[in-house]
């Protein structure tokens, strides 16, 4: 993209920002400061690896496929959004050994899994927006999803 | 080597200061990429999130509020197009990652609102349709194109190239300032 595609966005908001507009809503100020709680001091942050060809794009009910890897670990993560709610599903791979977690987050909430010995996980029920997965093995950094957009 | 010139891992205070700084920025550069407000408040915690896990990789203290600016134009256009109803293709992977902190958009230092106050001051030497098209723009976040088609008399397809032209006119105008 050149510099000339994106310069009428930048002019439009400075011309609003000066207009005083369309100010940040206090929730979009607040959610931002909340961010920052979010940080894994010391994690691995797994970039997006290679995404299956065959798997369609997201829509109700139909899940996405995403593959993230850092670490001697790959995360496949599944999200699925059905009646306006966020389902996670995924392996872990290679299948993890005792007391390795899985901790699914959003934003607003966390919820931690033990995988099955073949590295399954799922979450339920979560709203729809940003999510990341976090795979906690005992004694090594932890590894964490990039952020990762799910809405209808 | 030395680090000294590093941007230091901020702590929750400085953090805020960052929010407090470019947070406005980033708003309007997402609602200015044509998104609601759902989805730009989307887009901004987004680029948010992304500051969070790029922390390490972040060097330069100059940049952070050009590269805060342009991750949100980055997620804004993104789910700008998914609004569209265009499905993100074999070219997924390359949404998922963060813009380049070392190479922000060279313009993202624009979204200001001392450089919009000199636009506002050159705006009213435009011709139109220009004059009337991005006033209504800028002062109607919401409006669409439907209903600026209507107010200026212009056929709805040429709106979006017009007001891209009448931006570049703008621009031009404050160029020649120096």
């Amino acid at each position: 993209m050149t510099d000339d595609d994106h310069l009428p966005a930048y002019l439009l908001a400075a011309l609003r920002m000066a207009a005083g507009a369309d100010p940040v809503p206090a929730r979009v100020s607040q959610a931002a400061r909340d961010a920052f709680a979010l940080r894994l001091p010391g994690a691995v942050v797994a970039a997006p690896y290679e995404i299956e060809p065959a798997v369609g794009a997201r829509s109700e009910g139909r899940p996405a496929i995403h593959r993230f890897a850092a670490d001697g670990v790959t995360l496949d993560v599944e999200v699925t959004l059905t009646d306006g709610r966020l389902d996670v599903a995924g392996q872990v791979s290679p299948a993890p050994g005792a007391d390795t977690l899985i901790e699914v987050r959003t934003p607003d909430t966390g919820r931690s899994r033990a995988p099955s010995d073949t590295g399954h996980f799922a979450v339920t029920g979560l709203p729809p927006g940003w999510v990341s997965v976090v795979c906690r093995r005992p004694g090594r950094a932890p590894v964490a999803t990039r952020w990762l957009h799910v809405r209808d | 080597m030395f680090a000294e010139k590093t941007f230091p891992v901020p702590d929750q205070a400085a953090w805020e200061e960052l929010v407090t700084r470019f947070g406005g920025r980033m708003w309007a550069v997402a609602r200015a990429c044509g998104l609601g407000p759902a989805d730009a408040a989307d887009a901004v915690q987004g680029a948010w999130l992304r500051m969070v896990e790029s922390l390490d990789a972040i060097r330069d203290p100059e940049r952070i509020g050009a590269w805060l600016v342009t991750t949100t134009r980055h997620e804004a256009v993104r789910l700008a197009r998914r609004a569209r109803g265009e499905r993100p293709a074999a070219d997924r992977l390359p949404e998922l990652l963060a813009p380049d902190p070392a190479a922000p958009d060279p313009a993202a230092s624009v979204a200001d609102a001392d450089y919009g106050r000199r636009l506002w001051s050159r705006l009213e030497g435009l011709a139109e349709p220009c004059r009337s098209l991005l006033r209504l723009y800028a002062l109607n976040p919401d409006a669409k194109y439907a209903q600026i088609s209507m107010r200026l008399g212009l056929p709805m397809g040429s709106i979006g190239p017009t007001r891209s032209r009448c931006m570049s006119r703008l621009r031009a105008l404050i160029e020649e300032e120096r």
